[in-house]
């Protein structure tokens, strides 16, 4: 068998869908004559998981692609740092949302976002300030002031 | 009610001061948002639209019909000056525009790209205004199971959204039907793939999962490449200063009126067709002007025809992809989707009987079109420059600032954190599945039509419907055999004129297609049925006999 990219993604589509049509069969039977719960999932699994195979057989009879450069995992994390950085700062930002709020954590948020994908320069983290600092209690005040949002304020606000 | 007592009524709601200033910011975003390359339109109004929240339809509406019009307009700018365009809509304006402002016309360029996009979406107001309310009247025949057949047809279509990819979109758009089966059914509210998850049970909200699919990963698909993160978006290139003599470029393009008309009208259709959009409508429009002209070999070079064609034909694409939304409730494009995702946030639910069931709503979208152009034309002779200065931001500023609104506008859009998590997780996935060759488009198109689709089917199950109503009622059969082709219309385009088969597709469409036709009630429509079988039937042997005549007239050897 011949594991390409292609490969993998019809065999995780096809767990996937085995996963879902298990779970399909725990859902409560249908009352009074009505469109059970299960059908238009079923209408949908069934369908993907043809397709599916579909891709599992054709990522087969494919001919290997010589020009994808097979990558280690050191290459694949250089190549996606700055979105796995961005994510991952992204999932600290929700994280840290109940203390810091939306204020102080969209500051700190923005403002090393912009000096990890920008630079750490004396300059650049200058006028990476300013820019937070404009964008963020701009956009905040927008929400809370004109729109009457209540966005998070976090229990440090709340505090002091 | 007439069509003049709709529009007053529309015209009673929509002529505020608020709403006229709304419009006015909103095309101003909107035409920021379209000089700036790689930044989408339909990027542009999923952000808006959670400023909307707290307006009325209306309001919310207009002002993003005006983001819409102002991004399909603003492309233009930053295409002429520099080359590059702010949006794949106006590709084809580069084409002789850039040219032309190289040549010390940047003026002229920029003035009659502005004049063909403002008379391209006045056509496409008017056409919008006669012709979504008598299709309307024709969706108004629907019943649930065609319905359904129709939505079912609308999901064929991502096929054709999928472009090289055919598999891996439908396997896309199947997905995000799935996405939209999470949390609870439409008939009696039972859990439905929580997997023990409370919060799951509520479902996701369309609008984080739309932002985080698209958006998200978009922009962090931008910023992937550390050079390219630190670029600006405009490129390195200085636009002059420019002055713009308006009424000189109007009377230019006044004289190229049948090229303002054929383009406005070829862009029009191209947006009633599901899933074509001021992306196909531009370079067709632009290929249709070349073929007209009696100077050709000037395209390319600066020609007028060559700006005029695909700013006309892309304002009026919008026009057509709105009447396909308003008269029938069903999205052909992403940008369509995400109006229907507003309306609904609105509690508008879109179908054919929209129109005539709120009509102040339904006009105000028709006369905010039109409005729109007007305000984009104002706008875009006072803002020029400071557009083109816009486009020298670096992308991972905007990147970051964008991904900060994101979360902000998306836990406006309920106040509960959730909504967050929501747009992280499809940021994710959006993210991976794009890296591993999805197109995000036909699984955004999934999630929007899964609800539909499933309610309209649970409307067949009660009415007690059995599974031959899809064959005995006119407009289902008829979908479900359009379905069959849209499949294999990507197919098709690709083989033609290469495989013999392709030469039988359209003729075969035809005859196939006047079966159920012929089954619809009235005198008109079997008419119509007869001359769709006669035509077919004509081609075919026409083409049939293609061949034969070719080796008849090979040489013998």
């Amino acid at each position: 068998m011949r594991l390409n990219r292609d490969t993998a993604i019809a065999i995780v589509s096809l767990l996937i869908c085995g996963a879902l049509l298990v779970s399909t069969f725990q859902m409560p039977a249908p009352m009074f004559n009505q469109m059970p719960a299960t059908l238009w999932p079923r209408m949908i699994i069934g369908p993907l998981a043809i397709l599916s195979l579909i891709l599992l057989v054709k990522a087969q009879l494919s001919e290997a692609d010589d020009s994808t450069p097979i990558r280690s995992f050191s290459d694949w994390f250089s190549y996606y740092k700055n979105p796995i950085y961005c994510f991952a700062l992204f999932f600290l930002f929700l994280v840290t949302m109940p203390i810091l709020g939306m204020l102080i954590g969209g500051l700190l948020y923005v403002f090393i976002t912009l000096n990890v994908l920008g630079g750490w320069s004396p300059q650049l983290m200058l006028r990476h300030a300013l820019v937070t600092l404009f964008f963020v209690v701009g956009m905040w005040a927008i929400f809370t002031q004109l729109l009457g949002v209540f966005l998070p304020e976090g229990i440090l606000l709340r505090v002091y | 009610m007439d069509l003049f007592t709709n529009i007053g009524l529309a015209s009673a709601e929509l002529f505020s001061f608020t709403t006229m200033a709304l419009m006015m910011l909103g095309t101003l975003v909107g035409l920021l948002a379209g000089a700036i390359p790689g930044f989408t339109i339909a990027m542009a109004v999923v952000l808006v639209l959670p400023f909307t929240f707290a307006m009325s339809p209306v309001q919310g509406l207009a002002t993003m019909i005006a983001v819409y019009v102002g991004g399909l307009s603003g492309g233009l700018m930053s295409g002429i000056l520099t080359g590059i365009p702010g949006t794949p809509s106006s590709v084809a304006t580069t084409f002789d525009g850039y040219p032309m402002a190289k040549a010390g016309k940047a003026g002229l360029a920029l003035g009659i790209g502005v004049w063909s996009s403002f008379f391209g979406g006045i056509i496409a107001s008017i056409v919008l205004i006669l012709i979504a309310p008598q299709l309307a009247l024709i969706g108004l025949e629907f019943q649930p199971v065609d319905f359904f057949a129709l939505v079912i047809f609308a999901l064929t279509v991502t096929a054709s959204l999928a472009g090289n990819e055919m598999l891996k979109g439908l396997m896309g758009a199947l997905f995000g039907l799935l996405i939209a089966t999470i949390g609870s059914d439409v008939v009696f509210g039972l859990p439905r793939f929580t997997f023990g998850i409370d919060e799951v049970s509520k479902g996701f909200a369309f609008l984080p999962v739309l932002v985080g699919l698209f958006a998200f990963s978009r922009l962090l698909n931008d910023v992937r490449d550390p050079s390219s993160a630190s670029k600006r978006l405009g490129g390195e290139q200085s636009a002059n200063v420019v002055q713009i003599d308006y009424i000189a470029s109007a009377k230019v393009v006044l004289s190229h009126w049948t090229n303002v008309v054929r383009s406005s009208l070829l862009g029009v259709f191209v947006g009633v067709l599901p899933a074509a959009g001021s992306t196909i409508s531009n370079i067709l429009a632009y290929d249709q002007a070349k073929k007209a002209s009696k100077e050709p070999e000037t395209f390319g070079k600066g020609a007028i025809d060559g700006i005029i064609a695909p700013e006309a034909a892309n304002n009026a694409t919008a026009g057509g992809a709105l009447i396909v939304m308003m008269a029938l409730g069903l999205p052909g494009d992403i940008m369509t989707a995400i109006m229907l995702g507003a309306l609904l946030i609105h509690d508008v639910i879109p179908s054919p009987s929209f129109i005539s069931d709120e009509p102040t709503i339904a006009y105000s979208i028709f006369l905010a079109f039109f409005i729109a152009n007007f305000m984009m034309l104002f706008l875009q002779s006072i803002t020029l420059r400071g557009f083109v200065m816009v486009t020298k931001v670096k992308m991972y500023m905007l990147t970051a600032v964008i991904l900060f609104y994101c979360a902000v506008g998306i836990f406006a859009l309920n106040n509960i954190g959730y909504d967050m998590w929501t747009l992280f997780i499809f940021g994710v996935l959006g993210f991976v599945m794009r890296a591993l060759g999805f197109p995000i488009v036909p699984i955004v198109l999934g999630v929007v039509l899964g609800q539909i689709a499933e309610t309209r089917l649970s409307q067949v199950f009660a009415r007690g419907d059995g599974l031959d109503v899809f064959l005995t009622r006119p407009w289902a059969l008829f979908f479900i055999l359009l379905s069959g082709f849209s499949i294999m219309f990507p197919s098709f385009q690709k083989h033609l004129g290469k495989k013999r088969w392709t030469r039988f597709f359209l003729p075969i469409l035809l005859i196939v297609l006047s079966l159920p036709v012929f089954m619809m009630p009235g005198y008109i429509r079997p008419v119509i049925a007869g001359l769709m079988l006669i035509t077919g039937i004509v081609q075919l042997i026409l083409r049939l006999r293609e061949p034969a005549l070719k080796l008849d007239q090979a040489p013998t050897t």
